[in-house]
């Protein structure tokens, strides 16, 4: 019995790209497994592929399980590729099996007792989670020419979730959220749609935008490769900053009731490491 | 923009002399006096309305709320709370900013408000405004000056965050629809379970001008109900509702009677959340209580455990306590010590039971009930199921069944459970309930100690 290893790229692309793959094999689905990025344990016997990323793959197999599975199991399923634990395209690839062989397709991710949608699930609320401390917990602040900057470094690929949130609530402001970690940054134009720039390789010039690009700091448009440090900002922040960054951190240290002091329930709630990104953690 | 007929006139002249004085003092002075005495109203929920944004100015809302930091209390920071003022014509025994009370005053202006507001909610510090007031003058101009800075966060800044705004006793109706018209959730303080402790302690409230705005906000939330069915661009008057708190442990109600009020609000005044502020002395008074052990943390924590119960389990007040059982377990949760006085109910067998009975299983909350009657749609469920669903056995497993099995061969007996369910990570932190455990020792120093302490030594 020969077992297929198909090797996918770290992508929501590559994933269902490789599960497009993985059917067209046409082997039974216990024989066929995904595996994410760089496989570092090759088994014997088994027969291993590069399965190279393909657009029109990808957007199938998206559309397929968003009909089938529904709207909830394919948001779970995003989530869970935002994970960096290499298991989560075995999961996804066995969850959409399990989801399109049951009775009921759309309650797939209530079936809990299966390993790999109960893997799916743990990866999608670790990221959901994740996005909500971000959502809560980033910064903004305001650089010299008025662009409010936040950096952020979470275990998940989180930004993609974070974002729409702050382009619906801050409509009317030029901000950029970065990714420190995967050197990802988020860019929102006033009064237009947002988009995402890769570090390494963004030239937000070529893109409609922001017009003011020029102004942009040159770490976010890329030139500049210095590594960033958390919090490190690309330019001196504003007149304002300081003065509302100390009104907050006043405002924080003066709303804590001192007779019911509880830094174990401060910890709980706001987990240390999102705290060197956070304004009223600074030490000065 | 500015609407000027919020003011009257005359009230505008005739504002007392400390709104000058403040005026030399800095924006961060009067933020630190003004959240300084803001802090011990609890109510800091930014949740119960999803609005998205228009695009055309800051902020949107969101259904679960959202909390943007922790104080060292552990207390969720969510909304800007800040008093207007903290000048006050009362005198309630029990506040910080009591008329008698010696305390730095300040207030701001509409436009400070305005202002910290936007340049703290776009750089995402805060979800919206908790505006808060003593009473300046009378209970009437406070409202006005309140509805002044709400008015031109809302209509000047486009603010499109939550606003939690409070009524204040006493003042006319029409100011309070005004302001319900702009705010996301009021609320009016009931601050003590009791007329009785009312009347000892807040000498210039009366229970019927609390009750009176509350009932008006009530009413003005299911007509406006009726008028967005008609007219779905209706003006929505505080959609997310209203809410309420009350000081324990500064008269002696027992829980049973702060339980029923709690019912009581939640039933006839449709109120979102009643909170509950554990009493803490920061007055000297000879009709407050002495509480040298802190304030009581433990009975806020029962209390709250109990308002979810009703909340979101099915309980009725008169189920968890009763006149001759008038307070709550000190050593087990509400839910638990209702198992155990009915064992006759238990165990509960999770593959079949509904989901009521599964939710009255201690240690299974809200979200592992509903995801054991979605698990259990598609097979069987075993124990290791449950554990990976997220069901904390620790407490449940007393409690329930699976497949006719228990997980341990265990006793449904009272005291057996309560062995088991006060074990040794389940057992509270020493001195929190007033025990303490020592070593026994000879010679009887703790009290020659505490003897040497009040000496002065």
């Amino acid at each position: 019995m020969e077992e297929y290893y198909l090797i996918c790229e770290d992508s929501l692309e590559g994933v269902f790209t490789g599960i497009y793959d993985a059917y067209l094999k046409k082997k039974p689905h216990g024989q066929v497994h995904l595996c994410v990025g760089q496989e570092d344990n090759y088994r014997l016997f088994a027969v291993y592929e590069e399965c190279r990323p393909d657009e029109g793959k990808a957007v199938k197999v998206a559309r397929t399980i968003g009909r089938e599975l529904g709207h909830e199991a394919y948001m779970s399923i995003c989530r869970a590729l935002a994970s960096p634990q290499p298991d989560k395209g075995e999961a996804v690839y066995k969850t959409v099996v399990a989801g399109l062989s049951m009775k009921n397709r759309k309650r797939v991710m209530g079936n809990l007792k299966n390993p790999y949608i109960h893997r799916v699930f743990e990866l999608a609320r670790f990221t959901a989670n994740e996005a909500h401390y971000h959502v809560e917990f980033l910064r903004f602040r305001e650089l010299e020419n008025g662009i409010l900057y936040a950096p952020m470094g979470p275990k998940n690929n989180v930004i993609t979730f974070v974002v729409p949130h702050f382009a619906d609530r801050l409509p009317l402001e030029n901000f950029v959220i970065h990714d420190t970690l995967r050197g990802i940054y988020a860019l929102h134009p006033a009064g237009k749609d947002w988009y995402l720039v890769s570090g390494a390789q963004g030239e937000p010039g070529g893109r409609d935008g922001l017009e003011n690009h020029d102004s942009l700091p040159g770490a976010i448009s890329g030139k500049d490769h210095r590594e960033p440090v958390p919090g490190a900002p690309p330019m001196p922040f504003s007149e304002g900053e300081e003065k509302y960054s100390e009104l907050f951190t006043h405002f924080f240290h003066t709303i804590a009731v001192k007779e019911r002091g509880n830094y174990g329930l401060q910890r709980n709630m706001l987990p240390l490491r999102y705290r060197k990104y956070m304004t009223e953690f600074q030490e000065k | 923009m500015e609407r000027t007929d919020l003011i009257p006139g005359d009230a505008r002249k005739a504002g007392p002399a400390a709104v000058m004085q403040a005026e030399g003092m800095s924006l961060m002075e009067k933020l630190g006096i003004l959240s300084d005495a803001a802090k011990y109203d609890v109510s800091c929920s930014s949740s119960g309305v999803e609005r998205r944004g228009d695009g055309t100015g800051i902020g949107n809302t969101s259904r679960a709320g959202i909390c943007h930091s922790f104080g060292a209390d552990g207390r969720c920071i969510s909304l800007l709370k800040i008093l207007f003022t903290n000048e006050c014509i009362y005198d309630c025994k029990y506040c910080i900013n009591r008329r008698s009370n010696d305390v730095p005053r300040a207030s701001f202006t509409p436009d400070e408000i305005c202002e910290l507001t936007i340049q703290f909610y776009r750089r995402n510090y805060i979800e919206g405004l908790f505006l808060s007031s003593g009473i300046l003058g009378s209970p009437d101009y406070t409202m006005e000056l309140i509805c002044e800075a709400v008015y031109k966060l809302r209509t000047l800044h486009r603010f499109q965050g939550y606003i939690h705004v409070k009524a204040i006793p006493g003042a006319s109706p029409e100011l309070v629809r005004r302001l319900g018209l702009l705010a996301d959730r009021m609320s009016v303080n009931l601050e003590l379970p009791t007329a009785a402790g009312l009347k000892a302690l807040a000498p210039n409230k009366h229970r019927k001008n609390i009750l009176t705005p509350m009932r008006q906000i009530q009413q003005g939330i299911t007509q406006n109900k009726e008028e967005l069915t008609l007219y779905r661009h209706a003006p929505s008057f505080v959609p997310a509702g209203q809410s309420t708190q009350m000081i324990i442990g500064a008269t002696p109600e027992s829980d049973y009677q702060i339980m029923t009020v709690a019912e009581n609000l939640y039933q006839k005044f449709a109120l979102k959340r009643v909170y509950y502020s554990a009493f803490v002395s920061v007055n000297e008074d000879k009709d407050l209580p002495a509480l040298p052990g802190g304030p009581p943390l433990l009975r806020e924590h029962r209390l709250y455990q109990a308002d979810w119960l009703l909340r979101f389990y099915g309980f009725e007040a008169g189920e968890l306590l009763s006149e001759d059982r008038p307070n709550f377990n000190v050593l087990l949760d509400p839910k638990a010590d209702w198992a155990l006085r009915h064992l006759d109910q238990f165990p509960v067998e999770i593959n079949r039971a509904d989901y009521r009975s599964i939710l009255r299983v201690p240690g299974i909350g809200v979200k592992s009930a509903q995801r054991i009657v979605r698990a259990r749609r598609s097979g069987n469920l075993t124990f290791d199921d449950l554990k990976k669903i997220g069901v904390t056995l620790k407490r449940a497993l007393y409690f329930i069944t699976c497949n006719g099995r228990m997980m341990y061969p265990t006793k449904l007996e009272e005291d057996y459970l309560v062995r088991n369910l006060t074990g040794e990570k389940e057992r509270l932190p020493f001195d929190r309930d007033g025990m303490t455990y020592r070593q026994l020792s000879l010679f009887d120093d703790q009290q020659e100690f505490a003897f040497l302490q009040a000496a002065g030594s």
